[in-house]
């Protein structure tokens, strides 16, 4: 059994995560020698999720248990270790998401493993992994490279890989035993938190105009706020300005708020990290306004202005108001 | 130092916890870098450094548990005597005592490497609670907090944007993505990564400063984790940085440059073309 990739899926609340699908396409690419892909499902009672993911052109192993019906490091760890430690990979395939980076390295702390998270790209070569990565605000691209005969964790950043598509048939879908000791399992599911829906919804909104820590000041919001009203937009905002509570958490556009697609996105004075960047990539036009033109935003911008954001829109109102 | 002596030496309050903060000096996030020749790092003349953002909620929530519940808090961190002013920042900021594991890399782009050190010397601290910040600014692997759990067998939680001690454990609010939080229990000793917005980090106060200014700075060397260098801490694996470069971008703005008022005309005009201006 041994080689090949072992895949974890992650899902919630019966949905396979959209990261899930990147993986499987990640792990294909790859050159693999003997035993392929292999996609394992753990939880409880998701045969039925399981079965759907064999569609996906890869064998899908069901590990289910009680104590995985909700994650909880301890559980997972136990649990992707015995499979692991039974199939002896050369690589583990984890999503860099909340769940995949509480799960990803404590696994290669206990099992003393290799690990390399946040990846865009990899790449198994003769005797080593090398992974692409953005460092530094994303400014500076790294490639990395591990060497081991141990199974390398690697966790890979959603969005760097477009998602695996169906194939035509499905493949074998087996379970497989897990062992889990209860009195290891130290870290309890208490309950799950879901945003009170209050505010204006951002997800229906067809224009965002969002302010990050370019604004400098809260009173610039009001700023943003008129611009925005001008073109019959809705104000959001990157991180930053949500953990300052100058905006409620529920204007947050990124990967821990909203994921939004309006038609138009302006975003004034934010510079663009991948945790804002995953939430409006797929905006039909996005304007930047920045004064760093090394900012990560122009890259997924269509067009970007070199300003300050307190000087720019000033003027653009003073614009459209002789217009 | 005598005072503290003395105040271990008093009965604890209940819940006395023993609070580890792992920090992490990074150079600021916002200037712009540029690749050594040799290409196997940043050159680093000129950065300036500071204490990376996410660790600053992780002392917050540390030095606020401190004083809710006793205890004591030590800053540990891993890195050249450049780190002192932010050890000192931190003392200042409520912290009790400083450790800087002298490892002496620059850049320590090996997170598993920097784990396994920052764990071995965790284990010569009592901890009921360590914290770290979810993800580091320079680096983002967010993996050092779960490698130290993984590697000294302490059940952990990421992302966590709220802690509460009760007797016997802890309850702590983890972020997903979309805005769910999930809410779960755990055993002290635990080890935590705190989200950014977790709290609101405190100011120094002046008289601090000046205490904090005095105060000593423990530092381990590999001999005091029974080493005899840093390279000999056994690793499963052989770390490379292969290169780095200047991102290649996938998709680039059309960039709009000059004059402010040249460059609001573009966008208005831009805005009305594409039928977003309201009359």
């Amino acid at each position: 059994m041994a080689g090949g990739i072992l895949v974890i899926a992650e899902h919630l609340d019966g949905k396979v995560a959209p990261s899930t699908l990147e993986l499987i396409a990640a792990a294909t690419s790859l050159r693999v020698e003997r035993h392929g892909v292999r996609l394992v499902v753990f939880g409880h009672g998701v045969k039925e999720l399981a079965d759907h993911l064999a569609g996906y052109t890869v064998d899908v192993l069901v590990a289910e248990h009680p104590l995985l019906a909700e994650y909880t490091g301890d559980a997972y760890v136990q649990a992707v270790r015995g499979i692991v430690e039974s199939t002896n990979p050369r690589l583990v395939l984890i999503a860099h998401t909340a769940q995949g980076y509480d799960l990803a390295p404590a696994l290669a702390g206990a099992m003393d493993l290799p690990v390399l998270t946040n990846c865009l790209a990899i790449d198994l070569q003769e005797g080593r992994l090398v992974a692409a990565r953005r460092i530094l605000n994303e400014k500076v691209h790294v490639e990395v490279e591990v060497r081991s005969d141990r199974p390398i964790v690697v966790t890979m950043r959603p969005g760097a890989t477009p998602p695996q598509g169906t194939g035509r048939g499905t493949m074998s879908v087996t379970e497989v035993p897990v062992s889990i000791d209860p009195a290891a399992v130290r870290v309890k599911f208490v309950r799950m938190e879901r945003p009170e829906v209050a505010d204006i919804d951002l997800s229906s909104a067809d224009v965002i105009v969002s302010a990050g820590r370019g604004i400098q000041k809260k009173e610039n919001l009001r700023l943003v706020e008129e611009f925005a009203k001008a073109i019959g937009g809705v104000v959001g905002a990157s991180r930053p300005l949500t953990d300052l509570e100058w905006l409620p958490k529920t204007r947050q556009v990124g990967q821990s708020g909203k994921t939004v697609r309006p038609k138009l996105y302006v975003a004034c004075g934010i510079s663009g990290a991948m945790q804002h960047i995953a939430g409006m990539k797929d905006a039909g036009l996005i304007l930047a306004i920045n004064t760093d033109p090394t900012a990560p935003i122009f890259e997924v911008a269509h067009v970007g202005f070199v300003a300050n954001v307190l000087e720019l829109l000033p003027a653009v109102l003073k614009e459209l108001r002789a217009g | 130092m005598e005072n503290l002596e003395i105040s271990s030496a008093s009965p604890a309050p209940a819940v006395a916890l023993n609070l580890v903060v792992c920090l992490k000096q990074v150079p600021n996030p916002d200037l712009q870098f540029q690749v050594a020749p040799d290409g196997k790092d940043i050159k680093r003349e000129g950065l300036n450094y500071k204490v990376n953002g996410a660790d600053e909620y992780a002392l917050e929530e540390a030095v606020r548990l401190k004083e809710k519940h006793g205890g004591r808090v030590v800053v540990l961190t891993l890195g050249p005597k450049r780190t002192e002013p932010m050890l000192r920042e931190a003392l200042a900021k409520g912290a009790d005592e400083a450790v800087r594991v002298a490892y002496d890399d620059p850049a320590a782009f090996d997170v598993g490497k920097n784990a396994r050190i920052l764990a071995a010397a965790i284990r010569t601290l009592p901890h009921d609670l360590v914290l770290t910040g979810v993800q580091s600014d320079d680096y983002a692997y967010s993996a050092t907090g779960g490698l130290v759990a993984g590697l000294l067998g302490l059940p952990h939680a990421s992302v966590v944007t709220r802690v509460a001690v009760h007797d016997g454990d802890l309850e702590v609010a983890c972020e997903l993505e979309g805005g769910l939080e999930r809410v779960v229990a755990l055993p002290r000793p635990a080890l935590l990564t705190i989200q950014f917005g977790a709290n609101t980090p405190r100011y120094a106060p002046l008289p601090a400063i000046m205490k904090a200014a005095r105060q000593p700075i423990k530092e381990i060397g590999p001999a005091a984790l029974g080493l005899p260098g840093w390279d000999a801490i056994p690793l499963p694996y052989a770390f490379g940085v292969v290169r780095l470069s200047p991102p290649v971008a996938k998709g680039h703005a059309e960039l709009i440059t000059g004059p402010i008022p040249e460059q609001a005309k573009k966008l208005a005009q831009l805005l009305r073309e594409k039928g977003f201006v309201r009359r």
